[in-house]
């Protein structure tokens, strides 16, 4: 059938080579030359007795929690605020303003904000000194806090997505309506948030966490282009650490392995997204 | 649900204030400082507007120079034709598929929606290895069509859950009307369902395009340097020049120009990509 049939090749080959990399993580690819020997579970016990990958798996952890639960947090704070805001000229702003960073590469951002970051001459600590603030703030340079500052452009570009998404799940008329009669009722608008509004966006708020998970989960761009891992290792992440593994080091078997960890973590985490979608498309 | 209420328009207010700036002072502090000479960057005074713009910077990047080896013009061809021609492939294959998706309520067709919405978010990092491999083999990956083909694999599920989660809303009867007719399923789809879903064509586009554009990891695994795309030479610029920082954001600029102009200018349909994307189309 000419509907099916395209998307079926392309799919076909997409899930061939997903096969194809586990096949290679457990046989034993060390070099530039393919080598399909099957060595079963080696490359991935040398990949879990290096200890980058135990810095990886704390920085991801940072990742995914600093960088999806604040984003939520200020999207629905957001959100809300816009409904509330009587000014309609206010909201298109808004939204024009905070919603421009996706349709930038993180490349471009990350540029940017490495040079704001800059701790001597850049952008921020110049202005703060410029207002007569002596900042210490060693941003991405710092070995303790870098992953933090990644994650700080992170959220900046991802709060317009959030807030779009949002406020979407707000404009049902059930919920409409439920808000008017909470009005009439005489609740306050904190009220109204904490126990209308938000237990029922909880679908719409579960799509975006796990877009925003994925998102976090398969982080690359920001950290190869602003620290690339550094001070040190302090900022890496299984995504890098599989590039430089393959790439770099032409370790082709234990980057294999990295992309089927990867991989495993990321359909653990997109599992409640695609039951929802199948319910909601065959409903 | 509009407020009237003093506190709630302070807020409006402070919160206002706090995302101009946020938002503001990066894409000001690019755009002032892709018009400065080093001079004037060195003096520190980044909000202060060039006295004496430097369109020059601009030429610089685009066709290189001694300061920027990397030139962007042949890079920004390469990825116009990679990301034009894989939008408009994924948008035709997704819209075949989308609809079969849409249309059909088999066990098959649950299966293959499950393996559609895995694939829209499958981590890049989990196909890298055999893209490379097959791309060098067949030597594709010194072409366009190693990068197209790449993105396609990746793109074509997208564009089929975001088309199809349009289909689902366009009533049967249409479809139905255009067969009693005697038109074929394909006759139906390209002669009514197609010419009504062009604005959920256009939204599709726009974030295909986007995605494409802005992709990095592949791009940087599987391009060779006839191919090489803005985001790799752009990332290339960073290393290698050293606080050239006024040539660093004219490049930056160059770099987003294409794909910033098209939300300004293509807002509503971004936005409805996005939300389709999320499942509320």
């Amino acid at each position: 059938m000419v509907f099916l049939f395209p998307m079926l090749i392309f799919l076909i080959i997409l899930y061939g080579t997903l096969v194809w990399t586990i096949y290679v993580s457990f046989s034993d690819w060390k070099t530039i030359t393919p080598n399909y020997q099957l060595v079963g579970f080696k490359w991935y016990q040398f990949i879990v007795a290096q200890p980058r990958f135990w810095v990886d798996v704390q920085n991801n952890l940072k990742w995914l929690i600093l960088g999806v639960f604040p984003t939520v947090i200020l999207a629905i704070f957001l959100a809300y605020l816009l409904e509330l805001s009587p000014f309609p000229v206010v909201e298109s702003y808004v939204r024009t303003l905070i919603l421009y960073p996706v349709a930038m590469s993180f490349i471009v951002t990350g540029t940017i904000w490495s040079w704001m970051y800059e701790p001597n001459r850049g952008v921020f600590n110049t202005l703060l000194r410029e207002i007569g603030i002596n900042s210490q703030l060693r941003f991405t340079t710092d070995p303790q806090n870098a992953t933090y500052w990644l994650i700080l452009i992170f959220i900046w570009q991802y709060l317009g997505f959030a807030v779009i998404i949002t406020q979407s799940s707000f404009r049902t008329s059930e919920l409409q309506e439920m808000i008017e009669a909470a009005t009439v009722d005489g609740a306050g608008k904190l009220r109204i948030l904490f126990s209308i509004v938000i237990p029922n966006i909880r679908s719409g708020l579960m799509v975006l966490v796990s877009l925003l998970l994925i998102s976090t989960l398969k982080v690359f761009d920001i950290v190869y282009i602003v620290t690339f891992g550094g001070p040190g290792i302090q900022t890496d992440v299984l995504a890098l650490n599989m590039w430089i593994t393959t790439f770099q080091q032409r370790l082709f078997s234990a980057g294999a392995g990295l992309g089927v960890i990867i991989f495993l973590m990321a359909f653990i985490l997109i599992i409640p997204y695609t039951v929802y979608a199948l319910r909601k498309w065959f409903e | 649900m509009k407020s009237k209420n003093r506190t709630v328009q302070l807020i409006v207010f402070l919160t206002l204030i706090i995302l101009s700036l946020a938002y503001l002072l990066p894409i000001y502090v690019m755009v002032t400082t892709s018009l400065k000479t080093i001079e004037e960057i060195n003096r520190g005074s980044y909000l202060s507007l060039s006295g004496n713009p430097q369109f020059s910077n601009y030429r610089e990047v685009l066709y290189g120079s001694a300061q920027f080896r990397s030139h962007m013009l042949p890079r920004l061809i390469n990825s116009c034709i990679i990301s034009f021609s894989v939008t408009f492939l994924s948008a035709l294959i997704g819209g075949l598929g989308g609809y079969y998706l849409s249309r059909t309520r088999t066990t098959f067709t649950r299966v293959l929606f499950v393996l559609v919405g895995i694939a829209l978010y499958l981590p890049y990092q989990a196909v890298i290895i055999p893209l490379v491999i097959f791309m060098a083999k067949t030597k594709l990956a010194l072409t366009y069509w190693g990068l197209i083909g790449a993105y396609l694999i990746l793109n074509v599920p997208l564009a089929s859950v975001l088309m199809g989660t349009f289909f689902l809303s366009i009533p049967r009867e249409l479809e139905e009307a255009a067969e009693v007719d005697g038109a074929s399923k394909i006759q139906t789809f390209f002669r009514v369902i197609m010419p009504i879903s062009l604005p959920a064509y256009a939204s599709v586009a726009i974030i295909v395009f986007t995605q494409v554009w802005n992709e990095f990891f592949l791009a940087l695994s599987l391009s060779s340097p006839k191919t090489q795309t803005v985001q790799v030479v752009m990332a290339e610029a960073k290393g290698t020049t050293i606080v050239l920082y006024n040539l660093q954001m004219a490049a930056a600029l160059i770099a987003v120009a294409i794909p910033l102009i098209f939300f300004l200018l293509l807002g509503r349909y971004f936005i409805r990509g996005i939300l389709a994307g999320a499942l509320k189309g």
